[in-house]
């Protein structure tokens, strides 16, 4: 009975059944500790591999294909990513990576896919030095960590949130924003500058620091995990506060793990607001919810995006191979989910980079980019 | 100023406390069957776990829930005292080795039961905040501290007076001395490793609503106890105590005036420096037989 449903069910979609696969490869964190985020992630690709397919795949040198997905496990392990990335080229054979979300990993990656000139699309990892090694096979979709502060220092700048203070891992990650904040903000602007290590829980020390600094903002350099201690150990011991984070703190995710009243008033930089009144980004949303069941995610509409983009560059390029795809995605202008994609001479695409807000009843604002303002509810 | 001094002062308390629960375990364990027992902190975390299931899927009473942790890491304890400790006893270095082994096969059993994300604990009935002068501080910050003081206050009572605690007492004196005068000293030893264990799962249940509940949580308050104990001096229960205290309160106060990454280094610069003056730690006693 259950065969029968089957042959079906194959019968009902044609487009997927009589045509030729054509295989691009994946790689992502399925396990690991950068899971959670991996998973959304593929929820990107899959929506795409999804509607391509079902829309009746594409052309290519006059050729029909649906396209097919080889995804491998990096696990955040810049060995593996080198490994999978060796094993696409050579094995798989494939004309196309996409994915990753751990910088080094992508970094360990890049040069595998120079070496047998297949394009490696990034989808998360914002490492801005990935796009700054002259690697012509590497395509950045998603903006940086260095377009990224750029958006909020011009924000924080025009607030005149001075002095601001930070709370940022002891990392490249922490160092590097608080340092790229200094020389965006001026040095004079910067209040208390406090680091923690991974694993590290307690930030009362910060919170004591900050009050008797009476600093008038302070900007949390980290992820969800420690970026919800950090809040409510600062809003448990009474300090006022604006608060300033990252890409991490913009979701009802992040919500879910704190409260509204907590969030109340704290902006964060945001490279998708999965409820903005743009009808591309509506519309992603809505078919995002409906297939997950949960609120979309930048990260998903970053990887979805990547997907379209090799399709509409391997239609371009009129033929299934590295090189040829490499010079079609350099000249392509691509109209996103999430906004327009050019990728510059460096591979890096400039995507908007959104200021967002959380309002008092838990919904979330857009503030930047100044002619995308939308009021609560929609960010 | 004074205010930034007394939050900090609050924050260094309740830090030390469980440094404190931490440290108490060890040097009880210490003192009777005379090895480190460094899985010590893994077993803080698995109680903060047993104390998060029984709390969200069982009991949803938070009291309940510390009590039926401390009982489940109490026969837990018991249990790996016959079957990893009480094997190798008499052989210091593989017990050492053993408790540095379970220090993995309990993290990694973790994972795999509860995953590796952090899960959270939302206690409503003591996140109410309390404020003192301009400072606020969640119940939970001070509820810490009251139970660690009030648990060694019944430490101390238990061992001082009662036949149990003196037996211990005399057990971790001299081992042999003990055995003549009839105290079963193999007894002692699960009873003082399930007491121990009980305190670590204690430690672990008040902290895991105040921050996280996840695999590495009792990393920090292992070594940190560990430096407690050096400092009050090898084997000494009121040394772990006030050990321990001093750590806490100290790495805490340091924040003010130093950078914060250099906490760590400041607890354990505090405790080289009064081992240098006194070598055998501030209550550390000479025993017979050493050095």
């Amino acid at each position: 009975m259950s065969r029968l449903a089957l042959v079906l069910l194959m019968m009902a979609s044609p487009a997927t059944w009589a045509q030729e696969k054509l295989a691009v490869g994946i790689i992502t964190s399925l396990s690991g500790p950068m899971a959670a985020p991996g998973k959304f992630q593929m929820n990107g690709f899959r929506l795409a591999e999804e509607e391509i397919n079902s829309g009746g795949g594409f052309t290519v040198g006059g050729r029909k294909y649906a396209i097919e997905l080889k995804v491998y496990d990096t696990r955040a392990n810049p060995a593996e990513g080198a490994s999978a990335m060796q094993r696409l080229a050579t094995v798989d054979r494939v004309p196309v990576v996409l994915g990753e979300l751990h910088s080094g990993v992508a970094a360990a990656a890049a040069p595998v896919a120079q070496d047998y000139s297949i394009p490696l699309m990034l989808t998360i990892p914002t490492g801005p030095s990935l796009t700054e090694q002259g690697n012509r096979f590497l395509f950045r979709v998603n903006a940086n960590n260095d377009q990224l502060t750029q958006a909020l220092a011009e924000f924080i700048a025009r607030q005149g949130w001075a002095p601001l203070s930070f709370i940022a891992w002891n990392n490249d990650a922490g160092r590097g924003g608080v340092n790229g904040m200094k020389k965006l903000l001026g040095e004079a602007k910067i209040g208390y500058v406090g680091y923690f290590n991974v694993g590290e829980v307690d930030f009362s020390s910060h919170v004591t620091n900050i009050r008797s600094q009476n600093a008038r903002a302070v900007m949390l350099l980290m992820d969800e995990e420690p970026g919800s201690l950090a809040i409510k150990q600062i809003r448990d011991a009474g300090l006022k506060t604006q608060l300033v984070g990252t890409l991490a703190m913009g979701s009802d995710r992040f919500l879910k793990r704190l409260d509204a009243q907590r969030l109340d008033g704290m902006v964060q930089y945001n490279a998708f607001p999965p409820n903005a009144n743009l009808p591309h980004i509506r519309a992603f949303s809505e078919r995002y919810s409906k297939k997950y069941g949960e609120e979309a995610h930048g990260f998903a509409a970053q990887s979805y995006d990547g997907l379209k983009i090799a399709v509409a560059a391997l239609q371009k390029a009129g033929k299934v191979d590295g090189a040829a795809l490499r010079d079609a995605l350099a000249a392509i202008e691509y109209d996103g989910v999430i906004g327009k994609v050019k990728f510059d001479a460096k591979g890096q695409a400039h995507p908007p980079v959104y200021v967002t807000q959380w309002c008092a009843d838990g919904k979330r604002r857009i503030l930047h980019p100044e002619n995308l303002k939308a009021d609560c509810g929609a960010g | 100023m004074l205010s930034a001094i007394l939050e900090q002062t609050i924050n260094g308390l309740m830090a030390g406390s469980v440094y404190v629960l931490v440290a108490l375990g060890m040097v009880l364990i210490y003192g009777v069957m005379h090895v480190l027992n460094f899985a010590h902190g893994v077993l803080l975390m698995v109680g903060a776990y047993v104390c998060h299931f029984f709390f969200t899927r069982v009991t949803g009473s938070y009291v309940l829930s510390i009590a039926l942790a401390i009982i489940v890491l109490c026969l837990l304890g018991i249990a790996l005292e016959r079957a990893v400790f009480r094997p190798l006893q008499g052989n210091l270095r593989n017990q050492v080795i053993a408790s540095l082994g379970l220090i993995l096969a309990i993290e990694h059993l973790v994972i795999a039961v509860w995953g590796p994300n952090a899960l959270q604990m939302k206690v409503p009935a003591t996140s109410a905040l309390v404020a003192v002068g301009e400072l606020r501080f969640p119940v939970q910050h001070l509820l810490v501290i009251g139970v660690t003081l009030v648990v060694v206050a019944i430490l101390f009572v238990f061992l001082k007076t009662s036949k149990f605690g003196t037996a211990i007492r005399a057990t971790s004196q001299d081992r042999q001395a003990a055995m003549v005068v009839g105290i079963p000293v193999e007894r002692i030893d699960w009873i003082t490793f399930g007491l121990g264990t009980a305190l670590a799962a204690l430690g672990g249940a008040l902290i895991g609503p105040l921050f996280l509940v996840f695999p590495q949580m009792g990393d920090a308050p292992m070594v940190k106890g560990l430096a407690g104990i050096l400092l009050g001096g090898m084997g000494s229960v009121p040394g772990a105590v006030i050990g321990g205290f001093i750590i806490g309160v100290a790495e805490s106060l340091s924040t003010l005036f130093m950078p914060t990454d250099y906490r760590d280094s400041v607890a354990f610069a505090i405790m080289v420096l009064i081992l240098l003056v006194w070598p055998r730690g501030l209550f550390g006693v000479r025993v017979r037989g050493e050095d």
